[in-house]
């Protein structure tokens, strides 16, 4: 026993010296230009993208959609020729009411194993996810495609029963290879599932359960031999942020996606890293339960709560200017972005005024009540988010200085969903990330109360509702656009929850990578990891 | 003996039956479930929640949930994760290893402190103040905040030690993975062998005070003897049960050292279960767990059956 322990000891006196050289060694390989090394938050369920119901980063540098969305948020066709649109005439309306899209694929692409990518793989993904016999994450728009025609092995006519209005997204995750899985159970399908067969600049090379993904560039990738530029990807999983963000200062990674805001001023002056900051695509908002807290029912209370906070003043300090105040729940980076929509700027006079007439009078303890009932409720947010935790206690002092009492709840982040599920809040600081297409009917319809949607206000208002159904059955983009505008004019004229902020996405690149972009929607920023580059030093 | 084991095997079954129960109410009384998740994504329709929860069988009754849980478990089906589909059998089983490995190590090198801090802070008096100062330290030190400290001194601002994983994905030679392993089981070795060396330190103190090491030393043995021959012996048996003890809570993994060092153990893979409320590798981890802290009570039992005379007559 005693020898064995002193052998164990000698061990591992040896290893600690054996290992100072190692990590020296691991640094410089780190910094190599054909391998770049990425610390991601997680390890990923699935690697099928029809499985997993975030675009994971990974998996989109294996397999590649009909489209994308690029930094812009622009559609842009992949693996398609153009996207279908009516002016082109890939998009025609039928008298029964019913819809076609006519999509044309981009001839010479095949799958990592050789064989073409065709419009079968198209209507096989369709009839895949129809069959309902696997457990694929959203069935949306599918479930309205009555068949898909397949005249030539490039072209897919995929027939609705109804006008969709983001078809253009339907196939954003891509297609289903015809000759691996048909007639195989998707959900059992570990050797896909694990190492899907994908058109993309990369394929997986190795998948170390609980430490990475090694993806390696293919080589005859159909954008020329010449892409992708850096032959292989690490995909690290650090679960932990601390530890990320630690990596990332020691060079034993070189990319981590979604900085924490509160970690970015760490990260500032690190000569290595560069912060690449996209304008994101979701926003930071206050939700206001009318139906578990009923003052919010009333469009003065909440106008006066929107005018009681200063979001500039929240925005320049606790988030240091990374994001911008903003109006209402569609984000500038869309093309249906409305800019001129009513605004309630801060001002704590006017808000104290509008109470007053609202009938709630300030009482002896400073807060207002109106028949007895004091003007206080609970906003819960998310355990774990610093600055989110800080907002919180920004908006508790703004509200209290217009006389409203807010008393702050944190739920941990597994939780939270349930509570708001079932409509168990006051009010709640969260954000939503939404995909490129600007829909938002399931946050305001009053049929879209959970569990029908995510109308969390519990908001009913019949015109918004019109309008938002009347936009997702117009083909039309133009149209649709107008009808989303009025839409957005009406949710900032009534207020049903508070506008704070949009969410920038911060990504901490290397400073020697080339053709980083980011991307604000959930396209992720891998999206166009095809033409990144690792520049020498 | 055997039938001793046997006894304890038998007597085992109803207690992990009433924790099977216990456990299955407990993590769905928490709040949030396999697809709360997806809630927060506005991409994934609440019809297709509907749909998803019907398929994955959560829109039965709890109860009916349990009873088929138990009959496949005990028929040796584990079932398969919510979160990825695969078997959960496979997913405990590919993480076992590394926590074998790092709980092992960290083990080894806690009583490599452990026993000689022990022994000595019994018998003398100044190296007794100085590691019963560094013990309250290595007892009290959170693991996360030890660990994270390691990682920025010894992985970011001197660079001799990768601060996370089991081996580097090019490299993987013995060197590599002991590299890797240093400071994860630093930081576990450091609480235990604090504890440890405590324990230690009482039961020497208690057995040296006793009268058979006065007519001991009385018959002229020498000091060295006395401590390592009739002292230490006495002692062992005390120390060695809390050693069990504390390895059987660390056999289900080192939840936090692993989470913080990436570490690809179960540990790990019950915090990522955790979050996502991935009821069937919960389920199974935490039976798992029990087991394990069964079995290793009894493998205490059995050593200081064997270390104790005294224990052996009275069997």
């Amino acid at each position: 026993m005693t020898r064995k322990l002193l052998e164990r000891t000698l061990l591992l006196s040896a290893l600690a010296l054996a290992a100072c050289g190692k990590g020296d060694k691991s640094r410089a390989s780190g910094a190599a230009s054909d391998l770049l090394t990425i610390g991601y938050d997680r390890e990923p369920d699935t690697m099928n993208r029809y499985a997993t119901h975030i675009l994971e980063d990974i998996e989109s540098c294996v397999v590649e959609g009909l489209v994308t969305n690029d930094e812009k948020m622009n559609i842009i066709p992949v693996l398609a020729l153009e996207v279908p649109t009516i002016a082109n005439g890939d998009v025609t309306l039928r008298t029964d009411g019913g819809m076609d899209v006519t999509w044309k694929l981009r001839p010479g692409v095949k799958w990592h194993d050789g064989v073409a990518h065709t419009s079968a793989d198209v209507k096989f993904t369709v009839d895949a996810i129809n069959k309902g016999d696997w457990k694929p994450e959203s069935v949306d728009g599918f479930d309205r495609i009555t068949s898909v025609d397949t005249p030539d092995s490039l072209t897919a006519v995929v027939h609705y029963k109804e006008v969709y209005a983001p078809y253009r997204l339907q196939f954003v995750r891509g297609t289903l290879p015809k000759h691996i899985l048909d007639g195989k159970n998707i959900d059992a399908a570990a050797g896909y599932n694990r190492n899907p067969l994908g058109t993309g600049p990369y394929h997986v090379v190795e998948w170390k359960t609980g430490e990475y993904i090694l993806l390696e560039a293919v080589p005859n990738y159909w954008r020329g031999a010449e892409f992708p530029k850096i032959k292989r990807l690490l995909f690290k999983f650090l679960p932990n942020t601390t530890t990320r963000i630690n990596q990332l200062k020691s060079g034993e990674v070189q990319l981590v996606a979604l900085v924490p805001w509160d970690k970015v001023r760490e990260l500032r002056g690190l000569p290595a890293v560069r912060l690449n900051t996209v304008v994101g695509n979701g926003y930071e908002h206050v939700s206001l339960n009318q139906k578990h807290f009923t003052p919010f029912a009333d469009v003065t209370v909440r106008r006066a709560m929107a005018h009681a906070i200063d979001r500039d003043l929240i925005v320049n300090t606790l988030l240091d200017s990374l994001v911008t105040v903003v109006n209402g729940p569609i984000q500038p980076l869309s093309s249906a972005y409305e800019k001129d929509v009513p605004s309630y700027p801060y001002d704590p006079a006017r808000a104290r005024a509008m109470l007053d007439s609202a009938g709630w009078k300030v009482g002896a303890d400073g807060i207002r009540a109106r028949d007895g009932k004091p003007l206080s409720f609970t906003m819960i947010t998310q355990s774990g988010f610093a600055i989110r935790e800080n907002v919180s206690q920004t908006l508790q002092k703004a509200f209290r200085d217009v006389g409203i009492d807010t008393k702050i709840r944190l739920i941990d982040g597994t939780s939270i969903s349930s509570v708001w599920f079932k409509g168990d809040f006051d009010a709640m600081l969260h954000w939503w990330q939404s995909g490129a297409d600007p829909e938002i009917t399931l946050f305001f319809a009053s049929d879209r109360m959970p569990p029908a949607g995510r109308n969390v206000n519990y908001f009913k208002d019949d015109s918004l509702t019109t309008l938002l159904y009347a936009s997702d059955r117009e083909a039309d983009e133009t149209k649709r656009i107008e009808l989303l505008k009025q839409a957005q004019r009406r949710v900032a004229s009534l207020v049903p929850e508070l506008p704070l902020y949009n969410t920038s996405k911060v990504d901490a690149v290397p400073t020697r990578l080339q053709g980083f972009t980011g991307n604000p929607a959930n396209a992720g920023p891998f999206w166009n990891v095809w033409q990144w580059q690792l520049t020498a030093k | 003996m055997i039938r001793f084991i046997v006894r304890r095997i038998v007597q085992s079954v109803p207690l992990l039956l009433v924790i099977s129960l216990l456990i299955f109410a407990l993590i769905h009384a928490a709040p949030g479930g396999p697809l709360s998740t997806y809630l927060e994504n506005p991409n994934v329709r609440p019809e297709d929640i509907e749909r998803l929860r019907k398929a994955m069988g959560l829109d039965r009754p709890l109860g009916i949930q349990y009873l088929s849980w138990l009959g496949a478990f005990v028929r040796g089906d584990w079932g398969f994760s919510y979160a990825d589909g695969r078997p959960v059998l496979d997913r405990l089983v590919e993480r076992i290893p590394a926590t074998l490995e790092l709980v092992g190590v960290a083990c080894v090198m806690a009583l490599i402190a452990a026993l000689p801090a022990g022994i000595l802070s019994a018998i003398n008096r100044p190296f007794d103040k100085v590691s019963s100062v560094v013990a309250v330290a290595g007892i009290s030190l959170p693991v996360f905040w030890f660990g994270l400290l390691l990682q920025l001194v010894f992985a970011g601002a001197l660079g001799w030690l990768p601060s996370s994983g089991r081996e580097s994905f090019d490299g993987g030679d013995l060197a590599d993975k002991l590299g890797h392993l240093i400071l994860p089981a630093t930081v576990l070795a450091a609480a235990l062998s604090a504890a440890w060396s405590r324990y230690l330190r009482r039961a020497m103190r208690d057995t040296v005070a006793r009268p058979f090491m006065r007519a001991a030393r009385s018959r002229g043995l020498s000091e060295r003897t006395l401590l390592l021959h009739h002292a230490l012996p006495n002692a062992l048996p005390t120390f060695v049960t809390v050693v069990l003890l504390d390895v059987s809570m660390m056999a289900s993994g080192a939840v936090v050292t692993e989470s913080i060092f990436a570490w690809p153990g179960i540990g790990s893979l019950f915090t990522e279960a955790l979050a996502k409320r991935d009821y069937a590798v919960l389920m199974a981890f935490l039976m798992c767990g029990s087991v394990a802290v069964m079995v290793l009570n009894l493998v205490a039992d059995l050593a200081v059956h064997s270390l104790d005379p005294r224990t052996r007559d009275a069997a």
